[in-house]
């Protein structure tokens, strides 16, 4: 009786809950899968609106659906509960999972970095004015990362390191890369890291490269990768099959069609046609570079981000 | 007061403030590229209704909105008559409900993240959440707001449960049932948005949110302007329902609350 308010409250609540768990059945003969993915709205997934649209997916079979999250760190969780079938996440993101056991596996490659220091799809800027000339002058100085202690982090340390500073001695700050632009003006910050599309408005505002961060880390470092979990692996092996092959299918064809590809990202991001006319995109090889990976494993695990190496092997395919 | 110059006079300040808007990036006092000129988001709002993204994340907001407003106020009515009607539960549910009703929704984003994740369903529950409380305290004021004399009166006719909730309680509640739906409706609003915006779940919220990481500042704004536009439409809605539900009140009657100023004055005059 006490706790009627509450019971009405919880009633009210979960009333609105609907299970949407249906993750792990077999395929069923002549029935296309229904697959959804978890994204997030930036150039990097490209290539998996691209093969969407070209029939990749739907030829094998697969009714794919894409769900764009707030971040590679909510979709991680969403995969393992088996809320997505595969997800998008960031190579560091990913030996984080496997470093405290999350029960997860590659299953192919999300984009590279183009692997030249002048020509990446992300870089490290200062202000025009700033007196800061290259990457070891940041010792002492802070720089802002869209999250902390993940591959920014780790690929700023990096350039640091080669241009001969104390990887250790730089500050991070955490801002998300909308935001970095106008701290960097206002002198919030002493350099920021962006990726495309907000490179291109650093350029267009006048800011500084300093260094190529992605390139740095590893000649040529894949950012990030899709993945499944292992209870989906083993209940529909067939399924993640087809789904890597109508992927690298849709990474093979996206680094062929560049013009496609800023077409394509009109249609789920909101970029401005000016802006997509002249980004800087990364590339989509089919394949993993392990060896990178295996560089940010030891990198991150040199800067402390990582307590124990990860089982690289276990976790890619 | 003369017809319609409250309106036109509004229209005249909104278009100064649309003006001043313009005019301040134009003329350096605020940075162009994070804050652009009016002229600048309507283009940008005149290529967004070309999409068909747009109309269907301003669908998905609507339906989060009307889900959990209704929800909430079926919900928020049905506690507040049964509270009101037995002092009893209500003794033992008060403390519950002080303790309950001021924890802001947001703080459940957490919770909806781990229980729904993007979905519908998380932002759904947050404006549940704020909009239930809105309507069960106004329903709680008005089941309390029974005139003793009409009360008594039912009594000595001996009118029936039912007929007493009908006939008693529920014209005398009714004027505040709806002014805790209006407030409920804004509220929801509010939260739908919020919901969107840092949940991630389908709706106008989650499209701010990729106009921000697409680096698009113009259509962030115009976004903006359409969640206020639809805040607008709703109260304007909410308002057209309040003078249909309570055409009989006299807050609503024009005749009788012009009656009622006359004699007042009489009597001050008096």
């Amino acid at each position: 009786m006490r706790r009627i308010i509450a019971l009405f409250a919880a009633a009210a609540l979960f009333g609105a809950a609907a299970c949407n768990s249906s993750n792990g059945t077999p395929s069923t003969p002549g029935q296309p899968d229904n697959v959804n993915v978890g994204v997030i709205a930036i150039v990097d997934v490209a290539p998996i609106y691209l093969g969407k649209q070209q029939g990749f997916f739907s030829k094998r079979n697969i009714n794919l659906t894409l769900t764009t999250a707030q971040g590679g760190a909510a979709i991680v969780p969403a995969v393992v509960s088996g809320q997505y079938q595969f997800g998008f996440s960031n190579t560091v993101s990913l030996l984080l999972a496997a470093q405290n056991g999350l029960p997860l596996k590659v299953v192919c490659n999300g984009n590279n970095s183009t692997g030249m220091a002048d020509a990446d799809f992300a870089g490290l800027f200062v202000k025009a004015d700033s007196p800061i000339k290259s990457p070891k002058e940041l010792v002492g100085k802070t720089v802002a990362a869209n999250t902390l202690k993940n591959i920014v982090e780790i690929s700023v340390r990096d350039s640091v390191k080669k241009d001969g500073g104390d990887a250790a001695g730089v500050k991070f700050a955490e801002l998300p890369f909308p935001d970095q632009l106008p701290a960097l003006q206002a002198g919030r910050v002493d350099a920021i890291f962006v990726v495309e599309p907000f490179q291109a408005a650093a350029i267009a505002a006048g800011a500084r490269k300093i260094a190529s961060s992605y390139v740095d880390a590893a000649p040529n470092l894949t950012v990030a990768m899709y993945f499944t979990s292992n209870q989906l692996r083993t209940s529909n092996p067939g399924l993640v099959t087809r789904f890597t092959e109508a992927m690298k299918e849709s990474l093979a064809y996206a680094d062929t069609h560049p013009d496609e590809v800023r077409t394509v990202l009109g249609t789920y991001t909101q970029i401005t046609a000016e802006v997509r006319a002249k980004l800087t995109l990364p590339k989509w090889p089919a394949e993993i570079d392990k060896a990178s990976v295996q560089a940010l494993a030891e990198h991150a695990q040199s800067y402390g981000l990582l307590t124990k190496q990860p089982d690289i092997a276990a976790l890619l395919p | 007061m003369g017809g319609h110059r409250p309106g036109v006079l509004g229209l005249i300040g909104l278009a100064s403030f649309a003006v001043a808007l313009e005019i301040a990036p134009r003329a350096g006092l605020v940075p162009s590229e994070y804050a652009p000129p009016t002229s600048r988001i309507a283009v940008a709002l005149g290529r967004l209704v070309q999409q068909n993204e747009f109309w269907i994340a301003l669908r998905d907001t609507i339906i989060t909105w009307g889900i959990g407003l209704g929800i909430a106020v079926a919900a928020g009515v049905l506690a507040g008559v049964v509270l009101g009607a037995v002092p009893l539960l209500w003794e033992l549910a008060s403390t519950t409900v002080e303790f309950l009703r001021p924890i802001p929704s947001v703080a459940l984003i957490p919770l909806v993240i781990v229980l729904f994740g993007s979905t519908i369903e998380s932002s759904v529950v947050l404006v549940v959440y704020a909009a239930f409380w809105q309507v069960l305290l106004q329903v709680l004021h008005g089941v309390a707001d029974v005139d003793p004399v009409a009360r008594d009166t039912a009594r000595a006719y001996q009118l029936g449960r039912w007929a007493r909730i009908r006939y008693l309680v529920w014209p005398t509640a009714l004027p505040y049932v709806v002014t805790g739906v209006r407030l409920a409706a804004s509220v929801a609003l509010i939260l739908a948005i919020t919901g969107e915006l840092v949940v991630g779940s389908p709706g106008l919220g989650k499209q701010i949110e990729v106009a921000r990481q697409s680096g698009a500042v113009a259509n962030v704004y115009a976004l903006v302007v359409v969640t206020g536009i639809l805040g607008v439409l709703a109260n304007v809605a909410m308002r057209a329902i309040e003078r249909r539900a309570l055409a009989w009140h006299t807050a609503v009657r024009r005749d009788v609350a012009g009656s009622a100023v006359k004699e007042e004055r009489a009597e001050v005059l008096a």
